[in-house]
């Protein structure tokens, strides 16, 4: 549809780049925003340590790939400015200024704030090795002997060993030694002698040695009845027994560095026969990507942090100089410390049923009542786990086809589709191998569905796919019946309990009859002439929703209702953010609940005054995307596996689909309002681009994920009670 | 049984289609997966008369995993059929029984005209639009890899179809081929179309409107169904929208083209072959709205499968359209309809009467009607050799609806009812036929020379016959007070025939009023 362009519109361009924000500087944002809650006092202690450990693995995760990939860029001298106007150095610099000013605001968190509540309020103590008492330094050197020695590899650097490798996200231990009674007899390279010569007029060696991964980060003392615990850094211990591992020498400094390297894949798939070979090799060689960014303690010697700098080929801004524990990913490890439940947010756990599939009930029974929509995790995945274990051993299930994008460990999932192709059912499963950071993961599991005698597919040349989908197909009285089952979260019975989405499951056949389809497609196939209810990308999502926003703006045009709420992890596509200017412009209502990067800005007069934009952060990750369209009183409701990125839209295996039953539309709608009346855990992009607050003034007080958690013990307590049966005892005969 | 699942399979020129439906009295057919993969067979056999080691190895791996789809499904009756790039292959034979061996699916191969006739129900089987449409003047042109079948209605009955090399494979390769460039494409591509099509229009559409297109292709239909049709019934548009979108393809580049149509680049060739096609036909036909029905060659061998085991009533009486091309064709080669209408009606008095005699059915039945109606053609051509050239003609014209064999079979029963008859084993004969479709062709013969016998004079003599087998003798009478000397005297001949094949002996009874 082409939308009419009024006479103002034409006058404004869309695509202007002061209109939009950097995606990387929009990501910082909202690291920013979950560092807010590590920030926040009214947060449990535990929970707070939680958040900042989550800014911590993000922040590593963006710079493996985002930064990585800027580098990528600036190496191959890309020229081509972002939406917002930047160049690739300009971006670089920002991400990397503003992630030093946040790297100081995490650690000004952890020191001023963590640090001593844990020691204060919950009786932990973070030691440096100095402080421990006579019994405790003892008792840590007994376990330096017994557990960490046997593991180190120190390694020395010298004319015949070369400068060593530098795991990727490893933390380690530089040292600067001196040889002694050998002078000039050292073993430190001839060129880097001279440098150090130069600078300290003394010959000094360097070593490293990495800190054991597989060992805890640290080590909690033994506790005195009623004293705080004590724990110690594993490099801590490390340090002050280095002596040790270098006999004959004098170390005259060590300290602790953590390097990044560019992580991302880059698959020539065409090129690639085995997809999974291939990936399995690039694997390998993530350990030897460039070096992005070094982490080192402050106060670190100089004259060995200009060592690892000049192997390594950092520029200063690369270097970050930490005021406290590299790598602050331990603190979901002390989240996790026994004892400490005053500390924590009560786990919530769902009913294990939700009211339309009562627990022992026939699934399929229960499908063919009427579709059965959930909201998770305030409602438990266990139906969907139950769906795919029902359909393995149910003797009318001849075939399941399912997509996985990323499973949990022990996966029941998996479990149930290997006991399914053992009782003779055909199960086809694609297994997206380039899951980022899963593929090692996913290769094993996918090996082990195949011997189990499934047909495993390693997704498509080109595209990943993210879709989430599921198909049962059952011969029934009448003939073929299928189920599907298609989510916004993957089939991931873990990240289910902390991720939010949404899911349905249905036997209409329009539905079975693309779900089919999707999977033809997916197993190399042609694809479908039609499709009854599902768009799916890369081929038809983006046009789908171009279409849907312009059609909003013809309804504002035409003076019929017009409004769009659409919830997302990130927004970043350029040609839908122009399309949602354009319908703003028009006068569509649109408000924005995007978890993450959103690039578009609010409040731009003729522009985006229309559109407001939230974010929330709580202790569940906002996943699920839903989409609302007035469509001049005629609402349409989707929900899909793609979020308004060019990635989704253009590179991956999505799928939206309807929700049409209008109980399901009515439960979609209050997630959404629920959502944008939240006081608590939204905060509000500004005419600046800042996120901000709610007022709460006149505002009635919602957490939107506590009141979903509420609602859902509310129902079954309900349903608990309408299915308990009261025997009324007869009365006596005089009693009548 | 409730409820039966059939696959069918379309061994194609360019594309493997399988689609699995459910058949019942109660629900009718119920599509439940379709699947489909691109193997070019068509330019290996259009070019070479062979398949490649490797696409045969690549079929064979597909049919397997076709074959497994239906095991999964539970689907106990299927059927494969083969089109033109099996049809014309040199050693088809063989490499379908290597594929037999090997995947247990055996490749039926279809006549063009069987194959046009299933794509023809398939589309008919959509009842309400069909009836609907084919009211006032319409065409159909079903595009395939190799040729075109156009057909045309005359009310409600397919009068004329005709075959032309012009598929979407072949003129692709013939536009590589020529390599015209981009600038003088639509030209040649124009021109290669129109020279076919200007002696269709020639022969059959001086006094002809005709108002509708119907297509069967695999590119633009499913655009039409998607895409290009504006609300009301699925896949309509109005000619000069699709001539306007025509001229959108040709002005854009290919990769803009495959983005704005959400197609795979790599079809957008044949998308514009079959577009221009279609154009061309528009063009020629002056034609005002474009159907696509979007039905494959899958949802006829389902249907004609539904129809024969009962499930679905037929929708359309296909049998009436045979007849109507028959009746077409004789009246091209100037037979003379009475003759024609006569020889049909005392040929399936005969046939009735004498049902416990040669045990045929209805189909054998159709074929005779056919001849019937056909008998004389072959005196367009020569007076003397009426039969060898009837057999030339009814061997080179489709009869939609009939196979390969059926077709031979109705030749070789006109010419035999000219000329002496061959029998099967006789060195003379050159045929795929075999012995039991030789013994129709004597039945039949047999039946036709009576009835021919009885009309000799071309004068339709007598309007009331009874035929009735009596004392062992099929007594044909006659009630004419004109003088019938002329057949009772060179009946004889006739008669020996018959009686050889069916054991009674026909004999003439005059009853004067």
């Amino acid at each position: 549809m082409a939308a009419k362009e009024t006479e103002a519109e034409r006058k404004i361009d869309f695509s202007d780049p002061k209109y939009y924000i950097n995606r990387e500087l929009s990501w910082l944002q909202f690291n920013e925003r979950v560092l807010d809650e590590a920030r926040r006092r009214d947060n449990r202690l535990f929970e707070r340590l939680k958040f900042l450990s989550i800014t911590s693995s993000n922040l590593d995760e963006f710079f493996m790939v985002r930064v990585a990939s800027l580098k990528d860029m600036e190496n191959a001298d890309y020229r081509k400015t972002d939406i917002a106007g930047m160049t690739v150095t300009e971006q670089l610099a920002a991400v990397l200024a503003s992630t030093h000013d946040f790297v100081d605001k995490q650690y000004s968190v952890y020191n001023r704030s963590l640090v001593p509540a844990l020691e204060q309020d919950a009786g932990v103590k973070i030691c440096r090795y100095e402080e421990l008492s006579a019994e405790e330094e003892a008792f840590v050197n007994d376990y330096y002997e017994t557990e960490i020695y046997p593991v180190l590899t120190p390694m020395a650097v010298d004319s015949s060993r070369p400068f060593p490798l530098i795991l990727n996200k490893t933390l380690n231990l530089g040292a600067l030694l001196r040889r002694r009674n050998s002078a000039g007899q050292g073993i430190l390279l001839r060129q880097k002698r001279k440098k150090v010569e130069e600078n300290a007029e003394e010959d000094l060696d360097f070593a490293t040695v990495q800190v054991p991964s597989g060992l805890p980060r640290y080590k909690v003392m033994p506790q005195k009845d009623g004293a705080p615990i004590h724990v110690i850094f594993l490099e801590d211990i490390i340090r002050h027994n280095m002596p040790k591992l270098f006999l004959n020498y004098d170390v005259v400094c060590a300290s602790p560095f953590r390097l990044m390297r560019n992580a991302d894949l880059s698959i020539d798939e065409d090129e690639a026969e085995d997809l999974l070979k291939e990936i399995e090799k690039q694997l390998k060689r993530r350990q030897w990507g460039q070096a992005i960014r070094l982490e080192v303690e402050q106060g670190i010697d100089e004259r060995l942090l200009k060592i690892l700098v000049n192997e390594l080929r950092l520029q200063e801004n690369e270097i970050f100089r930490i005021d406290g524990p590299l790598d602050l990913t331990f603190l979901m490890k002390l989240y996790g410390l026994e004892g400490f439940d005053a500390f924590r947010e009560h786990r919530y756990a769902p009913p294990q049923s939700v009211p339309e599939i009562p627990a022992g009930s026939d699934i399929f029974e229960c499908i063919r009542r009427g579709d059965v929509f959930m909201h998770h995790p305030y409602e438990s995945f266990q139906p969907v786990v139950n769906f795919v274990a029902q359909a393995a051993t149910d003797p009318d299930v001849l075939a399941i086809k399912q997509t996985l994008y990323r499973v949990s460990g022990n996966s029941p999932i998996i479990a149930a589709l290997a006991r399914a192709a053992e009782n003779g059912k055909q199960v086809m499963v694609l297994v997206e191998l380039k899951a980022r950071f899963d593929e090692e993961h996913n290769i094993g599991w996918a090996k082990m569905l195949e011997k189990a005698g499934c047909h495993v597919i390693y997704g498509l040349v080109g595209l990943k796919t993210h879709s989430k989908i599921t198909l049962v197909v059952r011969r029934e009285e009448d003939g073929i019946r299928r189920y599907v089952h298609l989510a916004t979260g993957n089939y991931n019975d873990s990240t289910a309990k902390l991720y939010t989405d949404v899911g349905l499951f249905t036997c209409k056949e329009s539905f079975g009859e693309d779900a089919t389809a999707v999977f033809n497609m997916l197993s190399g196939y042609s694809e479908p002439r039609t499709w009854n209810k599902l768009t799916l990308a890369p081929l038809w999502l983006k046009d789908r929703f171009l279409y849907l926003i312009a059609r909003e703006q013809d309804h504002a045009g035409a003076g019929e209702a017009a409004h769009i709420i659409a919830k997302m992890n990130s927004l970043c596509d350029p040609e839908v953010m122009e399309a949602l200017y354009r319908a703003s412009a028009a006068g569509v209502k649109i408000e924005l609940i995007v978890r993450g990067i959103c690039c578009l800005r609010t409040g731009i007069p003729g522009v985006s005054e229309n559109i407001t934009v939230r974010s929330i952060v709580g202790n569940f990750l906002e996943h699920s995307r839903i989409f609302y369209f007035e469509n001049g009183g005629r609402p349409e409701y989707y929900a899909s596996s793609a979020d308004w990125m060019p990635r989704n839209l253009d590179r991956r295996v999505e799928i939206m689909f309807p929700l049409e039953d209008e109980d399901i539309r009515a439960k979609a709608m209050h997630i959404l309002l629920t959502e944008l009346a939240d006081t608590e855990q939204a905060q509000v992009m500004n005419a600046e681009g800042i996120y901000e607050r709610v007022d709460r003034r006149g505002k009635a007080i919602v957490n939107s994920q506590l009141q979903f958690c509420n609602e859902q013990v509310e129902a079954a307590k309900q349903a608990a009670q309408a299915n308990t049966r009261v025997f009324q005892p007869e009365k006596a005969p005089e009693d009548r | 049984m409730a409820v039966q699942l059939f696959g069918a399979i379309d061994v194609g020129s360019y594309e493997i289609a399988l689609t699995i439906s459910e058949c019942s009295k109660k629900k009718g057919i119920r599509v439940i997966d379709r699947v489909s993969h691109r193997i070019n067979l068509g330019s290996d056999t259009f070019l070479t008369g062979k398949i490649s080691y490797e696409h045969v190895a690549e079929l064979k791996k597909l049919l397997s995993e076709y074959r497994a789809i239906m095991d999964n499904y539970g689907v106990k009756e299927y059927k494969a059929c083969g089109t033109s790039a099996i049809r014309e292959m040199v050693n088809a034979s063989i490499v379908l029984d290597e594929i037999e061996q090997q995947t247990g699916i055996r490749i039926e191969v279809l006549s063009n005209s069987e194959q046009r006739f299933l794509d023809y129900k398939s589309i008919a089987a959509r009842t309400e639009s069909f009836s609907h449409i084919i009211e006032k003047g319409t065409a159909i042109v079903d595009i395939g890899g190799s040729s075109i079948q156009l057909s045309l209605f005359d009310e409600d009955r397919l009068v004329i179809t005709e075959n032309m090399k012009l598929g979407v494979l072949r003129l692709n390769d013939q536009m590589k081929l020529i390599d015209a460039g981009s600038t003088h494409r639509d030209y040649v591509i124009e021109e290669l179309i129109n020279s076919q099509l200007k002696v269709f229009q020639h022969l059959y559409l001086k006094q002809r409107a005709v108002r509708n297109l119907i297509i069967v292709d695999d590119y633009v239909s499913p655009l039409l169904q998607n895409r290009l049709a504006a609300g009301g019934e699925p896949g309509v548009v109005d000619t000069r929208a699709f001539l306007h979108f025509m001229e959108n393809v040709r002005s854009q580049s290919r990769q803009e083209m495959a983005k704005q149509l959400g197609i795979a680049d790599d079809n957008l060739p044949l998308l514009y072959v079959s577009g221009m096609l279609i154009q061309c036909i528009i063009r020629a036909l002056n034609c005002e709205m474009l159907w696509a029905p979007g039905v494959t060659l899958c949802d006829g061998i389902i249907y004609d499968y539904a129809v024969q085991n009962r499930f679905i009533e037929p929708a359309h009486d296909f049998d009436e359209d045979i007849v109507a091309c028959a009746k077409n064709i004789a009246q091209r080669y100037l037979s003379l309809p009475d003759r024609g209408a006569a020889m049909e009606n005392i040929s399936l008095q005969i046939f009735d009467e004498t049902k416990k005699y040669h045990g045929l059915g209805a189909r054998e039945r159709l074929l005779l009607r056919i001849a019937a109606l056909l008998h004389d053609c072959g005196k367009y051509i020569s007076m003397v050799n009426s039969g060898g050239c009837a057999y030339d003609i009814i061997m080179s014209t489709e009869i939609i609806g009939l196979s390969h064999i059926e077709r031979e079979i109705v030749a070789n029963v006109v010419k035999y009812n000219h000329s002496t008859f061959e029998y099967f084993g006789s060195a003379r004969i050159k045929t795929d036929l075999d012995k039991d479709d030789y013994i129709v062709i004597a039945k039949l013969t047999a039946i036709l020379r009576i009835a021919n016998g009885l009309e000799r004079s071309h004068m339709q003599k007598c309007d009331d016959i009874r035929i009735a087998v009596r004392d062992g003798r099929l007594v044909i009478t006659m009630n004419t007070n004109q003088d019938l000397t002329m057949e009772i005297g060179l009946f004889r001949n006739r008669a020996d025939f018959f009686e050889e094949i069916f054991g009674i002996r026909p004999v003439i009874r005059q009853k004067k009023q």
